[in-house]
């Protein structure tokens, strides 16, 4: 989860955040060395007493300064598309829910085997125990099992939603009338929160998503016991 | 979390934090001691001060590019080797004793 002041991602709990993290990394050294370049010209340029307005052509220059910037950007560009169709590969959910937005709470169903759904709305400041997070904690969490690949299908009720786990690296659009797909595998039990992504009125900021990733055994514990 | 307890991590011009990225550390130290090296010596040798100047910011540019090849590509492989261990320490567990196994078949292959 997020700590305050926090400049950076959260840990990873899933692949594919793993790998956005490495590319990220990889990313940032290059716009650290650019940067550094750039500085350094222009501190160049603004310590110089030297002037020249006679420069026809610089076909050298030119040449590097073109080149040099594409080769950059197939640097970046080729784990960047790496990472994108590595997001869309088939992974053989095993579980499938859907979250559905609202006005202002999400709402869960799990309809694989049985019809079992729920709402799922924000603990008011007043009301949180000690130690609860501020506008982050639900009455009911989204619990799921750990290790497994689920599919999550999301929509929304009425306005555009967003439904986002950073730890995760999902942020998925809920919109009215579409059904957008992605898919969720946590490597690690643990409570993982997130908020609403999309600007959808009044309380926007207060309808965050919990989900409490959990071994299968207590996931089939606790899906046994809501039915 | 993370980075909180020790208090904020360090960033090179406000974004590289050399604390916590991997290859990010190391190459910087690299090619900040190859700047001074080359920027220094290419002083004593000409004693202009401003071409010295760029050859340090250059030296420091390829010094960190070369560091950082090297490392990214060695945490590539360690990653890779990361992974094949531990599909294989899962799958031992998985299929110890069953037909499965192979060191059962490699057994059976030598006996």
């Amino acid at each position: 989860m997020a700590y305050p002041y926090q400049l950076g991602f959260q840990d990873a709990t899933s692949p594919v955040m793993e790998e956005l993290l490495h590319f990220h990394d990889h990313t940032l050294m290059i716009v650290f060395l650019i940067s550094t370049l750039v500085l350094y010209l222009i501190s160049l340029m603004l310590s110089t007493k030297l002037t020249h307005t006679n420069t026809m052509d610089a076909q050298e220059i030119e040449t590097i300064w073109t080149v040099l910037p594409a080769i950059i950007l197939i640097m970046i560009a080729l784990p960047s598309l790496r990472i994108l169709y590595m997001m869309d590969e088939m992974n053989n959910p095993l579980l499938t829910v859907k979250t559905m937005g609202h006005q202002w709470y999400w709402s869960y169903e799990y309809t694989d085997y049985e019809e079992l759904n729920f709402d799922s709305y924000m603990i008011p400041t007043t009301e949180l125990k000690p130690g609860e997070l501020r506008l982050l904690e639900v009455d009911n969490r989204l619990i799921l099992p750990m290790e497994t690949p689920i599919r999550m299908l999301i929509s929304s009720e009425d306005v555009l939603h967003s439904w986002a786990v950073p730890s995760l690296g999902l942020k998925t659009d809920a919109i009215p009338g579409r059904l957008n797909q992605t898919t969720l595998m946590s490597l690690r039990p643990g409570l993982f929160y997130g908020q609403c992504s999309e600007i959808c009125g009044s309380n926007h900021s207060f309808m965050p998503i919990v989900l409490e990733m959990v071994p299968l055994k207590s996931f089939e514990s606790w899906s046994s016991s809501m039915l | 979390p993370g980075e909180s307890g020790k208090g904020k991590p360090f960033k090179l011009l406000g974004i590289l934090d050399v604390e916590n990225d991997p290859c990010a550390r190391d190459p910087v130290l690299h090619g900040s001691l190859g700047s001074a090296v080359a920027g220094l010596g290419y002083f004593l040798l000409t004693s202009r001060i401003r071409r010295s100047c760029d050859v340090g910011v250059g030296g420091f540019i390829v010094v960190t590019l070369g560091c950082w090849f090297h490392c990214r590509y060695n945490y590539a492989k360690e990653r890779i080797q990361q992974r094949i261990a531990r599909e294989g320490m899962k799958n031992k567990i998985l299929y110890e004793s069953t037909s499965l196994d192979p060191e059962r078949k490699q057994t059976n292959s030598s006996s």
